[in-house]
């Protein structure tokens, strides 16, 4: 996985990103690293919509709002992990079907 | 990510909305209250909105055109036209001539204000699932 590095100016203007080591290939960051970092930011999203539903349910300064918009990020940011869970399958699978 | 901005205007507009609608039912549950702990009887408030800047990874051009809303402060509406005297001598606070100052809130401007208040919480709430359709959908491109 370590081998592809991929160019993609979204995800390298992102914090974590940023502080990633430089690839061998002229400034890009390891695939697998902003991968990592990418997995840790949605993790954290989907804690934070937790967090805020508990504190809706404990009553303490929680507004429905504000739990249902968490929700609704880490809705958003696990879809999109998904699709480029789904992306790296095929790729990866496109590859083990290769004749050789 | 670009597409939680929207997300948090519409969230701090919802906010921006529900702070209002306490504002009015604060008023309308007060509608007859001639007692308060400053003295005198209740007087009607007003929420007050001001612009707030978002942070966003948006470019520079874009960056100060987007605003987010938040609430600057809950207001009292003018002394002058916050109290109303009504004639009523059996009134335990009535003055000497037997007239109340009762605060001068109609309700029927409470209800269309709660009326309005509602309707743009459910804009921001039609714009928050608009934009998710968006982000969705983009998920879908090359499907």
């Amino acid at each position: 996985m370590s081998d592809i590095s991929i160019r993609n100016n979204a995800l390298q203007s992102s914090t974590a990103a940023g502080k990633i080591k430089d690839g061998s290939r002229g400034g890009n960051a390891e695939f697998g690293t902003i991968l990592k970092s990418k997995l840790n930011e949605i993790n954290q999203l989907q804690l934070d919509a937790d967090q805020a539903i508990a504190n809706v349910q404990l009553g303490n300064s929680g507004s429905i709002h504000e739990a249902v918009v968490a929700l609704e990020k880490a809705d958003l940011s696990f879809r999109t992990m998904m699709q480029v869970r789904n992306k790296i399958i095929e790729a990866y699978q496109e590859i083990m079907r290769m004749q050789v | 990510m670009e597409f939680f901005t929207p997300f948090k205007i519409c969230g701090d507009g919802l906010a921006a909305q529900r702070a209002k609608m306490d504002v009015i039912v604060s008023n309308i549950a007060n509608v007859n209250t001639t007692r308060t702990p400053e003295g005198g009887p209740y007087k009607r408030k007003v929420v007050v909105f001001s612009t707030d800047s978002v942070d966003s990874s948006f470019d520079s051009k874009l960056k100060d055109a987007v605003k987010t809303v938040k609430v600057d402060g809950i207001e009292e509406a003018a002394a002058n036209e916050s109290v109303k005297m009504m004639h009523n001598p059996g009134h335990p606070d009535a003055d000497e001539r037997g007239f109340v100052a009762v605060p001068n809130i109609n309700i029927v401007t409470e209800m269309v204000d709660m009326m309005l208040t509602n309707r743009a919480y459910e804009a921001c709430v039609t714009a928050f699932d608009a934009s998710k359709n968006m982000a969705v959908k983009t998920l879908d491109i090359g499907k």
